[in-house]
């Protein structure tokens, strides 16, 4: 699936960061945003980070990420 | 109408110019169905527009959009679903490599289920294969690293998948990690939006304009378009995934081809700039050059794939492990290649809904999270198109 999903940049050392997304921290390569920051809000494809974007932006794709999560999962006969 | 920032030939738009997109009222929406309403019953005739990203599709489909159409617009699911466009050869090949001894084969989650000719990679796994789902790429270079046996990174996916094949690729040769290979059937979109214009199947509809992937757009920039519109005077709008930024893009799309106009426009300019990722871009261009590659329904496209340079060649799944490439078929009775290219609703096939089911999957768009059939069957009433123009559909000739 070509989504990406926002989630915010909580620390970084050179190519690594960790990021928060829903409260989980997951590991995440910068190299394809150099010179991003920490508290900055990141587009996040395959672990890697690929587009910086407002945090309005990115509340409005949490909305669509679970409804397609949702569907996905009932379609699929598990619970979300 | 007025989010666009406008970027048709000779105009180079700014994200930052552009005025600032939603929260979207239902005032809003309601107003750009309205206005929809009055430009397709203005001009009249069929229109038919095409996005080419499986995340329109099913975003598309949940919100029930296909119902508040008008009847003479219709939204048209293209290759945009990259499992779904991977060939059966390329599909049985990743199988293939995952039953070779001493191999661990990786892979993103979307491929587990995908039938090959002989089983998936989920039945080779329950076979006693060694198959595993990564998060990411630069996972299987770890495990590679923790291993003395053999590491196949297998993934499918259009431009903003393949950035980081190549960034694995390159920290393999980074770390000399002689157990690490890539197996992979990564897709540009571009050629294949060229491909379906310029040699589309016979009974594939006429495609009046585009409503461009987002995600994908992040990487190339808005300017890759610009042939679309340039040569083929066919609109492209980059549109968001929210329902309401579909409704507009597909209003500007039905305004320009009532007035007969070909633009580019960026409806999703709060992630997607006229020149793309950089970063990303220099990566691709390192590790992977263009090349023909085969797609399902639509047959081998010049330049539409990524192989690896010279450069990389060690790192070659198919050439470190000599893998022969399977006969190109598709499922006995399954018309996804049809419905790929837009030349066939999933309605139309006579496995849907009867002998191939999102639980009991024949073809990659009933079993893709994102295809085209998967979307039919789960959010169309009784699985029929709500659209009464989608059965008569204007044909190219």
């Amino acid at each position: 699936m070509c989504l990406a999903i926002p989630a915010k940049l909580i620390r970084c050392e050179g190519d690594d960061g960790v990021v928060d997304l829903h409260g989980m921290q997951l590991p995440v390569n910068l190299q394809l945003t150099p010179g991003v920051r920490p508290g900055q809000w990141l587009l996040i494809h395959a672990g890697f980070s690929i587009e910086t974007i407002d945090r309005a932006d990115a509340v409005k794709t949490f909305a669509l990420v679970k409804d397609l999560q949702d569907a996905s999962c009932a379609g699929n006969g598990v619970q979300p | 109408m007025t989010r666009q920032a406008v970027l048709s030939p000779g105009i180079t738009g700014d994200r930052r110019s552009a005025p600032p997109t939603g929260p979207y009222p239902a005032d809003s929406v309601k107003k750009d169905l309205a206005e929809l309403e009055r430009i397709a019953a203005h001009i009249g005739r069929a229109l038919s527009f095409m996005e080419v990203c499986g995340t329109h599709t099913m975003s598309a489909f949940r919100c029930g959009l296909a119902g508040v159409l008008p009847d003479n617009i219709r939204l048209i699911s293209g290759p945009g679903c990259p499992v779904c466009v991977t060939s059966q050869a390329d599909i049985d090949q990743i199988i293939a490599a995952a039953h070779m001894p001493d191999v661990i084969l990786c892979t993103y989650g979307d491929m587990l289920r995908v039938p090959g000719s002989r089983g998936s990679l989920e039945s080779a796994r329950m076979a006693g294969a060694d198959v595993r789902v990564v998060y990411s790429a630069m996972h299987a270079v770890t495990l590679a690293q923790s291993t003395t046996r053999q590491v196949i990174f297998a993934a499918v996916g259009f431009e903003t998948t393949a950035p980081a094949t190549a960034a694995a690729v390159m920290a393999a040769r980074r770390l000399n990690l002689n157990n690490f290979s890539v197996l992979t059937s990564h897709k540009r979109i571009i050629p294949a939006m060229r491909a379906l214009l310029s040699s589309a199947p016979v009974d594939a509809p006429c495609v009046d304009g585009f409503l461009a992937p987002g995600h994908v757009s992040v990487i190339i920039g808005t300017a890759a378009y610009l042939p679309i519109v340039r040569d083929f005077h066919k609109s492209c709008v980059i549109g968001g995934f929210e329902p309401p930024q579909i409704i507009s893009a597909l209003t500007q799309l039905a305004q320009l081809a009532g007035e007969n106009k070909a633009e580019l426009l960026n409806h999703y300019p709060e992630a997607v700039r006229p020149e793309g990722n950089l970063a990303a871009q220099q990566l691709l261009n390192t590790v992977f050059e263009p090349a023909a590659a085969r797609w399902r329904g639509l047959g081998v496209i010049d330049q539409s794939g990524l192989i690896l340079r010279m450069e990389y060649a060690d790192f070659d799944a198919r050439r470190r492990h000599q893998l022969c490439t399977p006969e190109d078929h598709e499922p006995r009775g399954c018309i996804c290649g049809r419905v790929i290219s837009g030349a066939a609703a999933p309605g139309e096939c006579p496995l849907f809904g009867s002998a191939c089911t999102p639980v009991n999957p024949i073809g990659p768009c009933m079993v893709s999270s994102e295809g085209t059939c998967s979307a039919w069957f789960k959010y169309l009433p009784n699985h029929v198109h709500p659209n009464r123009g989608w059965s008569n559909q204007e044909v190219c000739t």
